[in-house]
This record gives C-alpha cells, sequence and structure tokens, in this order.
C-alpha cells in the first residue's frame, strides 16, 4: 500500500536535493523524446540553455520576457497566499496597459520624470481597481472569486479590443491614413519611453527593477506587517481569523487589490518598456496573466523565488523559439518546456509530502496478535 | 498579424526604390543560403500561415541544396518578435519573411539593426533599404468566389464570417457581394464580425449564428475552415479563404480566395542570393497570378463554371474591373459615379458597404 503523508518538517537539503534531482528527471525523460523523434538530446539542450541564458544578449532578452512574468508572478503569489484565487491577472495586466497608455498619451509632451511616474501609478490604479471587482463580490456576496476573476479577464479582453478596433476612443489613432487602413493605437512620446539600466552588458528594463522593489516590498508585507499576519491567519484558517477579531472582509478586497496592482504594473511596463502603444492583439496572444500562475506556483509563492522562476521562464521561452525549425515542430518545443515545468512541480510535491509504501503484514499471526492488532 | 495595409503601395514603392541601390551578397559557393519565415499562427492552419509554408516549400523544391529553410511558428506579435528575428541573423538567415501585420514594427527595428539581412513584411507599409512589403489583391479572387455563392443560393440569402471591421476585409465583403449579384440578382451577404484573423471556436459560432439565421451558402475571410465544419453540420455550401480548404466538407465545397505566395517567394531568395535584391513593394494580383481561387467542387454547376471563368479571364486581361461604377451604398446612395473606377487610394481606405450587404461596417 502506497500513501502520501504530509512532511512534519522539510528537511534543507531536500530544498536543493529535489530541484536538483527532478531537472535531471527531466532532462532523463525529454531526451528519451528527443532521441524517439530523432534529435540529438545534448545538442538540443545545449541550444536551448546557449539561446535563453549563455550566449551575447540573451540575458537581455530573457529580462524583456521576464519583467511581465516576475509582475503577474507576484500578483498570484500575493493573493494565493491568503488563499484567495484570483485568475484575473491577465485581464487586469490588460487594464494596467490601458491606464498607463492613457497616461503616458496625455501627458506626452512633459518631461520624463513626470510621464515615467504617472504611468506607473496609473498602471497600479487601474490594475488594483478591476481586481478589486471581484474582491468585493468575494467580500460581501462570498462569490467565487476564481469564477469572477477569469470571467473579468474575457471582458478586459473586450474592451481592449474595443478602445482600439471598434470605437473612436482616446487611445485609438485616427489622424494618419495608414490608421485608417489598420487599426491602430496612439504611439507614445520618446519621453513615455522607460529607460534600462546596463549592468555587466546587460540591459535590465526599468519594470523588471520595479518588479524586483515589488517582491522586496511584498516580502516584508508578509513577513513583517501585522496585515501580513492576519492576511496569512486568514489564509491558514477563516474561521480561526473571524473568532480571533480579524476583519475578513477587508483583508479580502486589500490583498485582491495589491495582487491587481501588482498585475496592473506589469501591463504598464508592457507599454513602457517595450510596446509604447496599447496593442489588443499582442497582448492578448501573450497571455503572462495565466502564465504568473505557473511562476507563482514553480516559486512556492515566495517573492524572491518568484524573480528567479520568471527569469528562468523567460529563458525557457526564447530559448524554445530557438529550437524550432522546420525539422523541429513548435509542438516539440512545447512539450520539452511542459516535461520540465511538470518535473519541477511534481518535485515540488515531494518536499512537501512524503511517499511512503507499507507492506501487508504477511508472516503468520496467532490469533491473539490478530485481535489486538489490527492491519491499518 | 497578417494583412492589411497595403499602404499606398505604389508611392512608397517609388520612393523606396527611388532610394535604395543594390546592396552586395554574402554567399559562399559552399554553405546553402539561409532563409527563413516567421508565423502568427501554426504552419498547418489549413489556411493564412499555411499558404505561406506551401510557399516555403516551394522555394525548398525549386532552389534544392543552394538554399536550407527555416520557420518559427505560433510567434506572439511584440517583443518576442524581435528575439526571434535576432535568433534567426544568429543562426546565419540572410533573407526573413514575416507574414503578419503585426510584425512590423519590430522587423522595422531589426532591418535596422542588421543591413547585411534582407527582411520582408507581408501585409504591411514600412519599407526601408533592406526591407520589402509584398501582399496580393485578394478582392479579384473574392469577387470570382461570390459568384460561386450566389449561383450556390437558392433564397438569394448568403452569410458570411468576416475578421476586423478594416478596409482590407470591407472591401472583401463588397467584391463577394458584388459577385453573387450576377449569379443572383438581389442577393444580400449577411455580416459577422469575430475580431480575430484565426480562432476556429469563435469563426464556428459566429457560422452557426448565420446558419441559423437561414442564409442559404456561407462564405468566410478567416484564417481556418471552421465555417466549413459548421457548413457541414448543416449541409449549407461554403467558400474558403487562404488555402484550398475543400477537404473539410468536399461535397459542398465551392471554390475559395487563395494566395500562391512560391513564385514570389523564389525570385526574391533568389535575387537575395545573387545580390540583385532590391526593396519595394509588391502587389500581386490574379494577373500575375500571386491570387487565384480555389479549384471548384463538384456542387458548382457548369453554368455557373463557365460564367466564373471567363470573368476571370476578363480580370486578368483588365477589360473588367470589379469596382467600377454604378456602385451604390447600403442606403442606395450612389458611391462611384456610373463607368468611374475607384482609386487605389479609396479601396485602400474603404469604409462603407455596398447595396445588398447586411451589418455594419464599423464593427458590432
Amino acid at each position: 500500500m502506497i500513501r502520501i503523508e504530509r512532511r512534519l518538517t522539510e528537511a534543507r537539503w531536500l530544498l536543493v536535493a529535489v530541484p536538483v534531482g527532478s531537472l535531471i528527471g527531466a532532462v532523463i525523460l525529454s531526451s528519451v523524446i528527443l532521441l524517439a523523434t530523432g534529435h540529438d538530446p545534448l545538442g538540443t539542450w545545449q541550444r536551448l540553455l546557449d539561446r535563453g541564458f549563455l550566449s551575447e544578449g540573451a540575458l537581455s532578452a530573457t529580462l524583456v520576457q521576464a519583467t511581465p512574468l516576475l509582475l503577474t508572478g507576484l500578483a498570484a503569489a500575493a493573493a494565493f497566499r491568503m488563499q484567495t484565487w484570483n485568475i484575473g491577472a491577465e485581464g487586469q495586466l490588460y487594464l494596467g496597459a490601458v491606464g498607463a497608455s492613457g497616461a503616458g498619451i496625455a501627458l506626452g509632451s512633459q518631461p520624463a520624470a513626470l510621464v515615467i511616474p504617472a504611468m506607473v501609478l496609473a498602471g497600479l490604479v487601474t490594475g488594483a481597481a478591476w481586481a478589486a471587482i471581484p474582491g468585493v463580490l468575494r467580500a460581501v456576496f462570498r462569490t467565487n472569486e476564481i469564477i469572477t476573476s477569469l470571467m473579468l479577464n474575457y471582458v478586459a479582453g473586450l474592451l481592449i479590443t474595443y478602445l482600439i478596433f471598434d470605437s473612436q476612443s482616446y487611445w485609438r489613432e485616427l489622424s494618419t491614413f495608414t490608421s485608417r487602413v489598420f487599426p491602430q493605437g496612439k504611439y507614445l512620446s520618446a519621453a513615455a519611453g522607460w529607460p534600462s539600466v546596463q549592468i555587466a552588458g546587460i540591459a535590465i528594463p526599468f519594470g523588471f527593477l520595479l518588479g524586483m522593489v515589488a517582491a522586496a516590498s511584498l516580502w516584508l508585507l508578509y513577513r513583517s506587517t501585522r496585515f501580513g499576519f492576519e492576511a496569512r491567519v486568514i489564509g491558514d484558517s477563516r474561521a480561526a481569523a473571524h473568532y480571533a477579531g480579524i476583519r475578513t472582509r477587508r483583508k479580502i478586497v486589500a490583498v485582491m487589490a495589491l495582487s491587481g496592482a501588482f498585475a496592473g504594473l506589469g501591463g504598464a511596463a508592457e507599454i513602457g518598456d517595450f510596446r509604447h502603444v496599447l496593442d489588443p492583439r499582442g497582448l492578448q496572444q501573450a497571455s503572462f496573466g495565466y502564465a504568473g500562475i505557473v511562476v507563482a506556483a514553480l516559486a512556492r509563492l515566495n517573492p524572491f523565488a518568484v524573480i528567479l522562476v520568471a527569469v528562468l521562464l523567460g529563458g525557457l521561452s526564447n530559448g524554445g523559439f530557438s529550437l524550432q525549425g522546420a525539422d523541429f515542430p513548435a509542438g516539440l518545443v512545447g512539450t520539452l518546456q511542459g516535461l520540465i515545468l511538470f518535473c519541477a512541480l511534481a518535485g515540488e510535491l515531494l518536499v512537501r509530502y512524503r511517499v511512503r509504501v507499507q507492506r501487508p503484514r504477511r508472516s503468520p499471526v496467532h490469533p491473539a496478535d490478530v485481535a489486538t492488532v489490527r492491519p491499518a | 498579424m497578417k494583412k492589411s495595409v497595403r499602404l499606398a503601395a505604389t508611392m512608397l514603392a517609388a520612393a523606396a526604390l527611388g532610394a535604395c541601390g543594390t546592396t552586395n551578397s554574402t554567399t559562399s559557393t559552399n554553405q546553402p543560403f539561409k532563409a527563413a519565415w516567421i508565423y502568427v499562427g501554426t504552419a498547418g492552419d489549413h489556411g493564412w500561415t499555411q499558404a505561406h509554408d506551401d510557399g516555403r516549400k516551394v522555394v525548398e523544391q525549386q532552389l534544392g541544396t543552394a538554399v536550407k529553410t527555416t520557420f518559427k511558428e505560433n510567434v506572439p506579435e511584440g517583443p518576442q518578435v524581435e528575439q526571434v528575428v535576432e535568433g534567426l541573423v544568429r543562426d546565419g538567415n540572410k533573407i526573413i519573411f514575416a507574414t503578419s501585420f503585426g510584425f512590423q514594427d519590430a522587423m522595422a527595428n531589426e532591418a535596422a539593426k542588421h543591413p547585411d539581412v534582407k527582411f520582408e513584411q507581408a501585409t504591411g507599409f514600412k519599407t526601408a533599404n533592406n526591407l520589402a512589403e509584398y501582399f496580393g489583391a485578394a478582392e479579384d479572387a473574392d469577387y470570382l468566389t461570390g459568384m460561386a455563392l450566389g449561383a450556390a443560393s437558392s433564397k438569394g440569402k448568403i452569410g458570411f464570417v468576416a475578421p476586423f471591421p478594416i478596409p482590407e476585409v470591407i472591401r472583401e465583403i463588397n467584391a463577394v457581394a458584388l459577385g453573387a449579384q450576377t449569379t443572383h440578382p438581389g442577393a444580400t451577404v449577411q455580416v459577422v464580425w469575430t475580431n480575430t484573423w484565426f480562432d476556429p471556436t469563435k469563426e464556428k459560432q459566429a457560422a452557426q449564428s448565420l446558419l441559423s439565421r437561414g442564409v442559404d451558402a456561407i462564405g468566410q475571410g478567416q484564417d481556418s475552415p471552421a465555417t466549413g465544419e459548421a457548413a457541414k453540420a448543416v449541409g449549407v455550401k461554403w467558400s474558403g479563404y487562404d488555402s484550398d480548404q475543400s477537404n473539410v466538407a468536399p461535397d459542398i465545397w465551392l471554390t475559395g480566395t487563395v494566395y500562391h505566395w512560391g513564385p514570389y517567394y523564389v525570385k526574391r531568395v533568389k535575387a537575395a542570393m545573387d545580390g540583385s535584391w532590391k526593396t519595394g513593394s509588391y502587389y500581386g494580383s490574379i494577373g500575375d497570378g500571386m491570387i487565384d481561387i480555389a479549384p471548384f467542387g463538384q456542387s458548382v454547376t457548369q453554368a455557373a463554371r463557365d460564367q466564373i471563368n471567363a470573368k476571370k479571364e476578363a480580370l486578368k486581361s483588365g477589360t473588367f474591373y470589379e469596382f467600377t461604377g454604378p456602385l451604390k451604398d447600403q442606403s442606395g446612395a450612389v458611391k462611384i459615379a456610373a463607368g468611374t473606377k475607384m482609386t487605389l487610394e479609396q479601396i485602400l481606405s474603404m469604409d462603407w458597404f455596398v447595396q445588398g450587404v447586411i451589418g455594419s461596417p464599423k464593427g458590432g
């Protein structure tokens, strides 16, 4: 009989051994698939690592992908830590992009020192406001926030499509001939472009720096503040928190808004750092909000681990595109990426739980024993 | 994403051609010349992307071991495109084709960074010394497809599943309606917008909503053949787009607008190899074979085939052009006077429906 039981204490060495073990497991499993499909496993892994992380400029490119993943990962981690299931980071990111690009257009002629903080603020506020909707519904009417936050993603997707394709909105460019031929948003002025910091030849986007600050703040919030303590109590047992006199309703709305603010900042960074225009199609194709849930899960909701996992997933995504080709289909790349994630999550289970094999008793027993010791 | 915006093609092409000179080629004798394609969808989508990938295969067949082609599929529009291009350049690709309109900004940035690599952008309008544009006039074939739809409809009620309310799609629908009205006078074309190029589920739902409203022939301008699947369930004849999609529902297949990108790709890769590559805005047509209609399905009558083939010849020889007045808008007011041909700029920014189209050219 095989039983999975929770470990009472998590051994330190497991925290290192299990991730290494799951990585080896992923390499072995996917090598089998690569060999079976007639590809060279060693060369494939080398290329994935090289193009994702090691080659010149690879890390700069990886950070471009990692920036939105970091922020949506933090969004998921912030909410999940309190067992509040905000699945709406996708839509909150769109709204953050709407807010930030709106601020960028409105203040386009102002200096960067004014425009950029305004864009950051607008992203935070719009994302938080969008997330507060399912938060309030949860707190007041006890609706299931998984459903409401998920449904609002579709609403947000339709909203940004409407702003550019179906209306003459403030965000849409209407003056040029080109924009009459194909609908597009207004491009932001150069002052609204966020700077990037060069460290050791790696271009670190401003949004990524903000994400690191956000991660540290989230860590401090949950570790050293009364707010964080109460949120953790609510997460562990809502009933206990209630009896202790913690105001759970307010916390739910506040944590949802905080989560949405991170996702909204992710949308603002997409606009300020990379796109410089509200691009409904590109944002929806990227699905950073859903990927953020994976980031948070792999990071075990630890904000600092979210940074690391976001960079890993960003590199995996870039490296994956470099593998693709006429004889290397996208589906195979997806299988490799999926195996790596699957092994990592499965290994995660082993850190917290142990598998115990219990053999049924087969040795002859005395009738007296049977009476007193029944097999479990 | 693809499509659209074939800008004031002639003006830009002229400017670009004037500004650019020949760039030297960097082919060596032993190494194969490397060419790459970037797709927004999957190579096997039975539609837009597959048409381009078929073109890539034509390059491989015709140029053999002298070239090595590759492609990247499912590339999301936005910052990821630049990284994909960087990877392709690092792999030694010397010409890169991007087949979605939404790739354009990234292609323009990368073209500026890598002057020794040739860039080609389908359906866009930005050009540079090493960035060219290409597209085809689908409306010619759409008119012929419309004729097949009109002939197949007994009530004259045609449905059309359309992506975005933009001029490229609006003129496609207008061409279908005008074609249908020649084979079925008074025919109407009812439009449903999906707001997506490629989303089989949405496309199928849109087709089903049209079919439930009683249309008895259905066309589409989407990247997938999902409309055919909806039509198959109720046995209504249908037309396709981008690639020959007859195998989805062969019994009720009429025809469809198809793109043949292969000859253009071969020509451009060859030019890049021998150093004669020049930038420009190429606008293919039914006359040069970039645009055509797919082979007729068995359900198209001989009379309709003859009528359509005759019109096709007239389009090819230039004795007929579909957007010639008198053209009336939805309210019945004359928009283009009798005998007047619409200008290129009017066509590129067309934002009104012809008489007989049901739906709003503003979407919704």
